[in-house]
């Protein structure tokens, strides 16, 4: 589909939020300002953008970005000052009017960073910094109906913040709802309210997206196009996800409903096959990024480059000749910009150093579940049933990356990739159909189990316990947390490690992961 | 028996064969084969071969080679059941004595399924390119009443190493009862790599 063609096609709503950005910020800050700081690594070079990503599980569709030319021609992102989003019932008398009345504040200056600290500073600024105010996800009208925090569940602070979206202030008068600050997925409300800035996400996103196409009275068509951007990999065996559009409006935002909190449809992922949301506390130690390992993480470059593909550039990455937004190579390339979320600019190198530093500082709460008697013996069978072998301590994986059931690991991969040679046999949806897919999925660290979950990499178990529950096997099983929009009932296969222990060995082994 | 095994069932021959055909050739040299030399090579023959086939049969022994592992403090142990040996030992001739195994890799256990189908695999034995593991004796030297050391080539991965194996020799009449027991760096063969958790050293306890 040619772009004119997609952007014809698309709802007037869809249409006229595409223009707002101009409206908001004009054009972003065209003329990059050069960094003092000079170990600041240039990283979307062709060079190391060739082989940086590991290939498609079918590699003859294997992402191909954008050159560094391109890239580099991108506008740097500027990041305005935000401001929380309450619950309407919450909100303090007169703040909406307030917000109105503030102006415009550019709050990073990219060449006051200095130290290590400055970096880490900037880092969480930009963390919780919204890349998009088109309304990517959810807008203004939505976060100021009640009825929005009711149909999704959402968590909320004790004083009624909905901490995933903030208010961007782009000029007096100019409030619009942010999406798409890392914060929105990578932000945990916890128990007590308590906000745990990269933890596993609890932010219901999906759920809210469907009510955002349902109460907008999204058409049929519009619905298609955007999950169809976000998702399809027709490439794939079977086409899920063409299979998925063609069972029309009520099935999709079934399908979107149907995806836990905890777990996210990122784009070039799928709400048929679900990504948990991943803990970032920690991954300065993991070689791979992704579920299934997609993008290798050696050093912070990749880091940066990982943060700048997912931060939407992957909408113009070429899978074979098919790409997800239906633009052709010619028009790419044609010089004219592309008015889709986290398309049309970009972070500077210096903002993605300083979000790889903060992320990288992230550090883990106190863990409540001291060592006991009971976690001690858990400690011996962690030993005594091979976990180690794959959840390795210290880190508590051994940063492989396994075969899913149905792929042929490529000989070339064991010299170049970190590979343990062996199937768990957890559902290869993800990494065997979609377009981050790879074939592998990577053994995940067990650190921080007891402030997360749901578990697995389709989010598709609740609790500990059900990882060792061997009824979770049968095909009459109802997965505790993310179960496909079309059954009603189904195994979750694999992994079925520990699950002939007999209960009180498993507690246990749950007390001693627990304390991890 | 396996195809595999014949290859140290068939190696005396080898050597025979080779022996032969320098004679032949010696004869053809000389002019040809008369009828006595032919009758001296198949005497010799019959006379080499025969006590061999006779005392150095391969067998499979009843116990399974057993293997002791450290993984993250805990000693994991596991079995390769599908072996056999070929003896030829006679304390009073070590220079003569040949002891010869021959080992399965496929038939590992280790207690946990998968993790036997992973040693099945290319980061450890790679069985789909090196389907057996091998030892065989290169020399004995007693140290003192039934306890030996032999020298073995062993060879696992396609990687042959000499190791020193002292083992002790139990004799009820005819029956001969050997066991040894020896320690083996897993990364001398590449089987694996290095790990936190998982020790280098494997003890290994073979017994026949
Ligand atoms: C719309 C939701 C969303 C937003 C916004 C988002 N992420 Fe993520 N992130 C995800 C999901 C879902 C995954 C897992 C993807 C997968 O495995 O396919 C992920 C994966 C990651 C990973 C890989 C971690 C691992 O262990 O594999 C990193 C690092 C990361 N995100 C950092 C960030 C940063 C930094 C930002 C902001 C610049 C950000 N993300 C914004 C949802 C999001
Ligand atoms: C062969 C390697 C291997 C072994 C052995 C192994 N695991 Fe895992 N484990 C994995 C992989 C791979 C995953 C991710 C599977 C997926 O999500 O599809 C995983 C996932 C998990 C998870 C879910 C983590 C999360 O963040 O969702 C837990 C918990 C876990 N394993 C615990 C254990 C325990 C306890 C044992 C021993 C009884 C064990 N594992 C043995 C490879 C292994």
């Amino acid at each position: 589909m040619k772009i004119k063609e997609w952007l014809s096609r698309l709802p007037l709503w869809l249409y006229g939020c595409m223009l707002l950005p101009l409206l908001a910020f004009g054009l972003s800050k065209q003329d990059a300002s050069y960094f003092s700081f000079s170990d600041i690594p240039r990283i979307w070079t062709d060079e190391a953008m060739k082989d940086w990503e590991l290939p498609n599980s079918n590699p003859e569709y294997s992402a191909q970005p954008v050159s560094e030319e391109f890239y580099y021609n991108l506008p740097e992102r500027v990041i305005y000052k935000t401001y929380p989003v309450y619950h309407p019932d919450h909100e303090p008398e007169g703040y909406w009017e307030w917000l109105h009345e503030q102006e415009a504040e550019i709050v990073l200056d990219e060449s006051k960073l200095l130290t290590e600290e400055d970096y880490i500073k900037a880092g969480e600024l930009l963390f919780d910094y919204p890349i998009d105010t088109l309304g990517a996800v959810i807008s203004t009208k939505h976060v100021r109906n009640i009825d929005f925090y009711t149909a999704t569940e959402m968590p909320l602070t004790p004083e009624g913040i909905m901490p995933f979206a903030q208010w961007v202030v782009a000029g007096k008068g100019k409030v619009y709802l942010g999406n798409l600050s890392c914060a929105m997925c990578h932000t945990r409300v916890m128990d007590d309210g308590s906000l745990l800035k990269g933890a596993q996400g609890n932010w219901p996103g999906d759920k809210a997206f469907a009510f955002a196409l349902e109460t907008d009275g999204a058409s049929e068509r519009a619905i298609q196009n955007i999950t169809s951007f976000l998702f399809a990999s027709p490439f794939a065996e079977g086409d899920p996800h063409g299979k998925l559009l063609a069972a029309g409006k009520e099935a999709i935002l079934e399908a979107y409903r149907a995806v836990p909190e905890g777990a996210f449809g990122r784009q070039g992922t799928s709400i048929l096959f679900p990504p948990q949301a991943p803990n970032l506390i920690g991954v300065k130690d993991r070689k791979y990024l992704d579920h299934g390992g997609l993008g290798q993480h050696r050093n912070i470059e990749d880091m940066m480059r990982y943060i700048s593909m997912n931060q939407a550039l992957d909408f113009l990455n070429f899978y074979g000749d098919y790409n997800p937004i239906g633009l052709t190579k010619e028009r790419l390339n044609s010089g004219e910009p592309i008015f889709f979320p986290g398309t049309y600019d970009r972070h500077s190198d210096a903002q993605l150093y300083a979000l790889a530093k903060y992320i990288y500082s992230l550090s883990p709460p106190k863990n409540p579940n001291k060592p006991s008697e009971l976690s001690e013996s858990g400690k011996i069978i962690f030993a005594e049933q091979g976990c180690v072998t794959c959840h390795t301590p210290p880190l508590f994986t051994n940063n492989k990356l396994t075969p899913t059931d149905g792929f042929e690991v490529p000989d070339a991969h064991y010299d170049k990739y970190d590979i343990f040679g062996i199937s768990v046999g957890t559902d290869p949806g993800y990494t065997m159909k979609t377009r981050r897919g790879t074939g592998y999925y990577k053994v995940p660290s067990l650190l921080g189990l007891w402030y997360r979950g749901p578990f697995l990499h389709d989010a598709s178990l609740a609790n500990l316990e059900d990882l060792f529950d061997s009824a979770r096997l049968k095909d009459d099983y109802v997965p505790t947390a993310f179960k496909p929009h079309d059954v009603k009932t189904k195994a979750v296969k694999g992994h079925e490690f520990g699950m002939e222990l007999n209960e009180m060995d498993k507690k246990a082994l749950i007390a001693y992961l627990l304390t991890l | 028996m396996d195809i595999g095994y014949l290859d140290i069932v068939v190696a005396p021959w080898g050597s025979l064969r080779k022996c032969c055909v320098r004679r032949e050739n010696f004869n053809y040299l000389s002019g040809k084969i008369d009828f006595r030399s032919r009758l001296l090579i198949l005497t010799l023959i019959f006379f080499l071969i025969v006590p061999f086939l006779l005392s150095a049969q391969s067998f499979k022994p009843e116990n399974p080679i057993q293997f002791k592992i450290k993984n993250a403090g805990i000693t994991v142990d596991g079995l390769i059941s599908d072996w056999e040996v070929m003896v030829d030992f006679d304390p009073k001739k070590l220079t003569q004595s040949s002891i010869r195994g021959k080992a399965n890799p496929e038939s590992i256990q280790t207690g946990i399924k998968l993790r036997d189908k992973h040693l099945h695999g290319r980061e450890y034995f790679h069985i789909e390119k090196f389907s057996f593991i091998s030892l065989e004796s290169k020399s004995f030297r007693s140290k003192g009443k039934n306890a030996f050391i032999g020298i073995f080539e062993l060879q696992i991965r396609g990687v042959k190493r000499e190791i020193e194996i002292p083992f002790t020799l139990s004799q009820t009449g005819k029956q001969q009862m050997f066991k040894g027991e020896f320690t083996i760096d897993r990364l001398d063969y590449g089987l694996g790599e290095k790990s936190l958790v998982l020790s280098d050293e494997v003890r290994v306890v073979v017994e026949f």
